[in-house]
């Protein structure tokens, strides 16, 4: 049996972790409440501007506006090379909240090999990149400091030359990996492909028959400006929904990992209790058996 | 009169949901209006204001610095990154919205002569409310 002093040393080492553990789940309480919010309030706007794109690649495919031809809104057979970003989280201590998204890109990768198709990856958040740099696969570029606080200005810049290189046609495809919040005790993973834009959507059969006008001198133009504010902001909103989700995941893993410090303190507690019962005994007994002697 | 549904968004959240009349919005191409049943439409806007009459002849405006908008026969859907809706119940919230209003011109790049009127224009949504 372990000796007394040794048990006590545990029980403080495991109290004071659990004291740590418990002010984090706390942090995150607080600051995903924040980010929650954010999210929330984000989410109609980014829901509206997906279905108005939806909406004009459904009419360009089925030609309800005619003689358009925006490579963001055509299928591309036999793409070539395709970007997958992925948004992991600054730092660990979230559970599998950045593990799944790891796996996810994992996945989306070796299918792409497959088919022969050449991946550019192209990472947010620092867990994630250790975690290819580790594994030998390469990165075309990463920032960190930007998923744990997201930035229009910076989220902009980042994506912009990812658009830049699909409409030059250096890329055939833009995919966003991230794991987004669902609510507070689940996280949903998001593997998107925000170029080019899904034309599937709509049925032929089900548009409206009247034509949709667009007012432009130049559509294409008009048409170009939209579809970049459309990945600018699927980009920002996968940050912000992405950080949301980070809380919550770490709220939940330090809530379990305080759970299990105090089951263990409570083990340890019985431990000592038992060993000091065992040694008060031992000391009796070598009293009682001293005096049996001198009898 | 026909109403239709006008939603405008932000992605800070819905700054207008509700039946209206008419709304005049600040298309890239010049100033347009739309009324109930107006054909299927997709455009851009640039700064300016929109202008929304509503049901009991109200009007209210909403400052927008970028936008596009959807038309279609039942509803109309404006998309704007940023945006600041004149309205207020007493004068120390109509001065503070006007307040916000200045700020996001100010923030508007561009130095377009558009500006000046777009400026001019709340001034009197305001002073309307006032």
């Amino acid at each position: 049996m372990a000796n007394l002093k040794d048990i006590k040393r545990q029980i403080s080492s495991v109290s004071n972790t659990q004291k740590t553990t418990r002010a984090m789940k706390l942090v995150s309480t607080a600051k995903l409440r924040r980010a929650e919010e954010l999210a929330k309030r984000s989410r109609l706007y980014a829901e509206k501007m997906n279905q108005v794109i939806a909406e004009i690649a459904g009419r360009i495919k089925c030609s309800k506006i005619g003689g358009i031809d925006n490579r963001c809104f055509t299928k591309i057979e036999n793409p070539k090379i395709v970007d997958i970003i992925f948004v992991t989280a600054d730092k660990g201590l979230c559970g599998g909240f950045n593990i799944q998204t790891i796996k996810a890109v994992k996945k989306l990768i070796a299918e792409y090999k497959e088919k022969n198709v050449k991946v550019r990856l192209r990472g947010i958040g620092k867990k994630g990149v250790e975690f290819f740099k580790y594994n030998e696969v390469e990165l075309f570029d990463s920032v960190s400091n930007l998923s744990s606080k997201p930035d229009k200005a910076r989220s902009d810049s980042f994506i912009a030359t990812s658009i830049e290189d699909y409409k030059d046609g250096k890329i055939d495809g833009i995919h966003l990996v991230y794991n987004g919040y669902k609510n507070i005790i689940t996280q949903e993973l998001h593997v998107t492909t925000v170029l080019p834009v899904d034309t599937n959507q709509y049925e032929c059969a089900e548009m409206p028959s009247s034509l949709l006008e667009i007012e432009a001198e130049d559509e294409e133009y008009m048409l170009d400006s939209l579809v970049t504010k459309y990945v600018e902001y699927s980009m920002y909103y996968s940050l912000i929904d992405s950080v949301a989700a980070e809380h919550s995941a770490r709220m939940q893993a330090m809530d379990t990992a305080t759970n299990n410090a105090k089951d263990m303190v409570k083990t340890l507690k019985v431990q000592y209790n038992k060993a000091r019962q065992a040694a008060i005994t031992t000391e009796l007994i070598e009293i009682i058996s001293g005096v049996e002697s001198m009898k | 009169m026909d109403t239709f549904k006008l939603e405008i968004l932000t992605p800070n959240g819905q700054i207008f949901n509700g039946e209206a009349v008419s709304v005049t919005l600040p298309g890239e191409e010049g100033e347009f209006g739309v009324l109930a049943h107006h054909a299927s439409l997709t455009t851009l806007l640039e700064a300016g204001v929109i202008d929304i009459e509503k049901e009991n002849k109200a009007v209210e405006s909403i400052l927008i610095n970028w936008g596009v908008v959807n038309v279609d026969e039942e509803k109309v859907i404006v998309l704007v990154e940023g945006a600041v809706a004149i309205r207020g119940d007493n004068e120390s919230a109509i001065s503070k919205a006007l307040e916000d209003a200045r700020e996001l011109i100010s923030s508007i790049a561009d130095s377009n002569s558009a500006i000046a009127s777009v400026s001019a224009k709340i001034e009197s949504a305001a002073k309307r409310l006032l």
